[in-house]
């Protein structure tokens, strides 16, 4: 077929170039997957018939780690011998745009091959701080010719997007030597949760006009303490497996100074209720983290609160998700009043903040202004949980009989 | 502007003698000299305002060119979006020069190239370089030739021209005193016929082109040793020619499309824009077996000297092992050459917007530079940091790649240098050695991330805090006792001297004589001994070795170590505590080696080569190597001078300066 035949020319001339891409295609992936074991102990021979690639499709996608490259503008000047047409799509580089007026070389996002009625879209991949792969929108310029290949359709470039850094396979299939994922089905599960968010470098510098920064010893040491915190919570999550975000203040931080807030005294997270786990306060304890306090239970409003490295709380707050919004709760150690704070729906989409690849609301604007009210961009020094949140409710109070139980402190 | 010496005819500002006159005048009259008094104390503050004014000013002008040739970068930028329409379709060009003692302006087709009109700046020969089919302006220079050598740079200069381009000459002040023979002739040979005769506070314009016609020359005698010649204005016409006859016919590869790019753009490269035979632009050195470094990211820390930067980035990309894909070059400011001397080379560079001032802005310019380093190269350990005036040894890979996993090891270790502050043509000798120094070099070092990451950055010094990077980094705050690592010979080598702390009288004194390693491929020896405790080992291993010199003798004369050679001797110096560095300063002055702070020390001890021995130098009591000193032997106690004469010696520069 057309399609089995551009792909051969494309791994061809990628070859020839020494440009090592992987599929990433996630419709071929999804195939292959299937019959991954069979794939794998089977290296080499024929396949008997054009299983994976044949079906009819207008364009197949790869990706390439932008670091195992070397920017050749021969690559292209074969790829028109060899009668494709090629387009790319540049953009500045997101790895600068935290930094105060740099202005590099502008870098390759998307590069798509178009021979005949088949096109190959060729997603590249960045390394960044925090150990991930990243990988940028597609947006076409105005000189550019929107028809080239039906851009809707493709699977990568709506938005950027953010992976796992995955080992890679060779397997023949189709009669053609390809690369894939090692773990295809891991990373078919990571595309429909990949978005990644900018942090909003502009915005910040403009808080920072405004407010500038804390830049006393006592600031310089809570951020490290609290970015080293976050690294830890982070770690210890990740090996549970247990999604969280960043919340509240540690969020706020993120949203409008990209930095975290030197005067907030502790971190938050996010995690729902859902997915919560028996072992998260075992592995903080064994990660040298011990349990403060413990407020509500499974059921309702719980909150836990571990103490981390001179004076540094995590707290962790669990969301309950009902139809129309999602909530977490708050406990009065001394009353046994409750509160629960009230959020729009959001969903997750992961970002960079401290090197690292975390969670925030992709809605995060709305998350924010749900907590902290319209005038989130105003530092305030003095904040009382029970009443300054724009998102409080009064909850009623824990019966008595169960205080034991929902308000622990150790 | 500091380097600035008037000249030597001319009178002191004009307020100022008139208040002399004024004061001589009223002198003689005993009554006012009280009111003379008075006056002269507010005259003196009246002054001193409206310097600071002038000061202010001339900061502010400063500040707003550098805006204005931001804006002319974003014209730029939008050119790029539009094809640019070729700018020979018209044949002529309209040239006007300018020359006289206050003022020279060169305009091309009505637009000025060239405005000089600063006070006490860009006295001498104005030198533009125009493409003869473009007519767009290739390279600008000026030559102070009232001063010594600047001709021959002019010379060195003017011969790099290729054959063809359009030069224009114009004189600002006074351009003769010291412009030679061999400078006048070159012109001469470029068709001036005004040039020979050129003589003191004349003004002169010329254009031309180079091995052809003459397009006008203007010139005006100076009728007094005291007053300039009248201001002379040259209004010339150029006939261009076309594009295929401006440009060299090299074959079309790649690199050559970089190299025409770059040679239709700028001047003053050399053989690099030759036709007939280019100088490489690709070094392909061999390929260093088993590196360690070829992952390391190298930040190039570059400022507006493009001329620099060429130097640098020859050598080290003809170092041995070096890996053109972890370079990227840092340039401080929108400044155009360097990034086509970047491009030239297929380098990845980055651009900084000013955002200090001076010092601060260099120091600004390190945080960015060394930030965006670990940001493009996220899984780096460590990260290699140069600046644009070094030349790179050709084992310079090697050198770090055997040493680095120190680093790594060692906690105790704060960096690796590629520089001995204390490595001159007569005090380095052995390739393979290494030291431990308490003092941190930078000129080509290691950073490690996580000491960036986790200490430097978050606390490096604000703009507003006016430091220098490298002595905030020398600060025991940042240092923490921590030591680096330094060859015995030099891997990099510090040429520049037009550098913002620097002068030619610094360098020359300095580092002009510093050794600099040319051995490809040396095998360090004894890495190991390196770390933290074996260094201790090895230390006292030597000084059980060593032979203790004749402490009757001058140590300043060169009959204090014998004529001998691959011996180790230790000579014993007073150094009461930790910080008493008085005997130490004066013998490093005697022995013409870095005397403007204490360097290259280790717990008291020095590690130096005299006549092809090892020399240590020991301060007792205070180092805890004392115990190795003899009872009978009293250590070497050094005089400073008097304050007075210690004054001269030392250049109006911050001492411990090498950027």
């Amino acid at each position: 077929s057309v399609k089995q035949h551009v792909v051969k020319k494309f791994l061809g001339l990628m070859s020839s170039q020494n440009v090592p891409v992987y599929l990433i295609d996630p419709l071929v992936l999804g195939l292959i997957d299937k019959d991954i074991e069979q794939i794998r102990s089977t290296s080499d021979g024929p396949s008997p018939e054009c299983k994976y690639f044949c079906s009819p499709r207008d364009f197949t996608t790869f990706a390439l780690l932008d670091k195992t490259w070397k920017h050749e503008v021969d690559l292209f000047r074969t790829a028109e011998k060899m009668g494709f047409q090629w387009l790319r799509i540049l953009h500045k580089d997101p790895r600068l745009d935290g930094m105060d007026d740099l202005s590099g070389t502008e870098i390759p996002l998307h590069y798509i091959f178009k021979l005949a009625s088949h096109a190959i879209h060729l997603v590249i991949f960045y390394e960044r701080s925090g150990h991930y792969l990243w990988h940028g929108p597609l947006r076409l310029k105005q000189h550019m010719d929107r028809k080239f290949v039906p851009f809707q359709k493709l699977h990568f470039g709506r938005y950027p997007g953010a992976y796992e850094k995955s080992e890679l396979l060779s397997v023949s299939i189709d009669d053609l030597k390809v690369q894939i994922p090692r773990n295809p089905s891991s990373f078919l599960e990571e595309i429909p949760h990949s978005r990644f968010l900018e942090c909003r470098y502009r915005e910040a510098r403009a808080f920072f006009q405004l407010y500038p920064d804390d830049t006393s010893l006592d600031a310089v040491e809570f951020r490290r303490k609290a970015k080293s915190l976050l690294h830890l919570a982070a770690v210890t999550l990740n090996n549970l497996g247990v999604k969280f975000w960043l919340s509240s203040g540690t969020c706020l931080g993120w949203y409008r100074q990209c930095s975290i807030i030197p005067y907030s005294k502790d971190v938050d997270l996010g995690i729902f209720i859902r997915d919560y786990k028996a072992d998260i306060i075992p592995a903080f304890q064994k990660a040298g983290l011990p349990l403060k306090h413990k407020f509500g239970k499974v059921e309702d409003s719980l909150e836990l609160s571990f103490q981390g490295d001179g004076d540094i709380k995590l707290d962790i707050f669990f969301f309950y998700e009902e139809d129309d919004h999602i909530w977490n709760g708050g406990t009065q150690a001394k009353s046994g009043k409750k509160f629960k704070y009230l959020f729009p729906k959001f969903t997750l989409c992961w970002t960079e903040f401290v090197e690292l690849k975390v969670h925030v609301p992709c809605e995060t604007l709305q998350y924010v202004e749900a907590n902290y009210g319209p005038e989130w961009r105003v530092p305030v020094k003095m904040w009382d949980w029970k009443s300054s949140p724009s998102n409080v409710q009064d909850n009623g109070v824990w019966p008595v009989e169960e205080w034991d139980e929902v308000i622990q402190i150790f | 502007m500091e380097e600035w010496k008037g000249s030597p005819a001319a009178k002191p500002h004009k307020k100022r003698s008139w208040y002399l006159a004024w004061k001589y005048k009223l002198m003689n009259q005993r009554a006012l000299r009280k009111l003379c008094q008075t006056g002269a104390v507010l005259f003196l503050l009246v002054t001193v305002i409206v310097n600071i004014k002038l000061i202010l000013d001339t900061r502010r002008a400063a500040y707003e060119e550098e805006e204005e040739s931001t804006q002319e970068y974003d014209d730029e930028m939008l050119d790029v979006e539009v094809p640019k329409q070729p700018a020979n379709t018209r044949k002529v060009l309209d040239v006007e020069v300018y020359s006289s003692r206050s003022k020279v302006y060169v305009a091309v087709d009505g637009t000025t190239v060239l405005e000089d009109d600063a006070r006490e700046q860009g006295r001498g020969i104005h030198v533009i370089v125009l493409n003869q089919a473009t007519g767009h302006v290739m390279a600008k220079r000026v030559f102070d030739t009232y001063s010594p050598h600047e001709d021959e740079a002019m010379v060195l200069f003017l011969n790099m021209v290729a054959r063809g381009r359009i030069l224009i000459f114009t004189i600002k002040d006074e351009g003769s005193f010291h412009l030679k023979d061999t400078a006048k002739n070159l012109l001469k040979s470029l068709g001036s016929q005004v040039a020979p005769f050129l003589s003191w506070r004349d003004m002169w314009t010329f254009v031309g082109k180079k091995g052809g016609e003459v397009y006008g020359e203007k010139h005006a005698k100076s009728p007094a040793l005291s007053t300039w010649g009248d201001p002379v204005l040259l209004k010339t016409e150029v006939h261009l020619t076309s594009l295929e006859d401006a440009e060299c016919h090299w074959p079309n590869t790649e690199l050559n499309r970089r190299r025409k790019t770059f040679c239709s753009k700028v001047e003053g490269y050399g053989s690099v824009c030759s036709c007939k035979d280019p100088t490489p632009i690709e070094f392909n050195p061999e390929p260093l077996k088993n590196n360690k470094v070829f992952d390391v990211p190298v930040a190039v820390i570059a400022g507006n000297r493009p001329n620099y930067l060429y130097r640098m980035l020859r050598s080290l990309l003809s170092a041995q092992g070096v890996n053109p894909e972890m370079i990227t070059v840092f340039i401080d400011g929108y400044y155009e050459e360097p990034m086509d001397v970047v491009e030239l080379f297929g380098l990845a560079g980055i651009q900084h917007t000013p955002i200090s001032i001076k010092n601060a802005r260099v120091s600004q310019h390190y945080k960015a530079s060394l930030t965006a380093t670990f940001n493009l190269f996220p899984e780096a350990k460590f990260a290699v940091v140069l600046e644009e005036d070094l030349d790179i040894s050709v084992d310079f890979f090697s050198f770090l790649s055997q040493s680095i996993y120190l680093l790594e090891e060692d906690e105790s270790l704060y960096c690796i240098s590629a520089w001995n502050d204390q490595g001159y043509e007569h005090t380095a000798e052995d390739p393979s050695l290494l030291y431990r120094v308490e003092t941190m070099p930078g000129l080509g070092w290691v950073l490690r991330k996580n000491l960036y990451k986790e200490e430097l950055e978050p606390k490096w010094p604000t703009p507003e805090k006016l430091w220098d990077w490298d002595m905030w980094m020398r600060m025991p705050e940042q240092r923490k006792g921590r030591e680096c690592i330094i060859p015995d010979i030099s891997r990099s080598y510090h040429f520049g001297i037009v550098g913002l702390n620097m002068n030619g009288y610094f360098h020359e004194a300095y580092f002009k004589k510093h050794k600099f390693n040319t051995v490809p491929n040396v095998q360090l020896k004894n890495v190991e001994s390196l770390k933290k405790d074996a260094y201790e080992i090895e230390i006292h291993r030597l000084l059980g070795e060593a032979e203790v010199l004749d402490h009757s003798k001058n140590p300043c004369e060169d009959s204090f170590v014998p004529d001998t050679e691959g011996k180790v001797y230790v000579m014993f110096i007073r150094m009461e505590q930790e910080a008493d560095f008085t005997t130490w300063t004066q013998l490093a002055k005697c022995l013409h080696i870095w005397d403007l702070d204490v360097r290259g020390n280790h717990k008291g001890l020095w590690r130096l080569f005299r006549k092809k021995n090892h020399f240590l130098v020991v301060g007792v009591p205070a180092s805890p190597y004392s115990s190795k000193k003899p009872p009978s032997v009293t250590p070497i106690y050094m005089e400073p001078p008097a304050k007075e004469e210690g004054a001269v010696a030392v250049p109006a520069v911050p001492a411990a300066e090498q950027t």
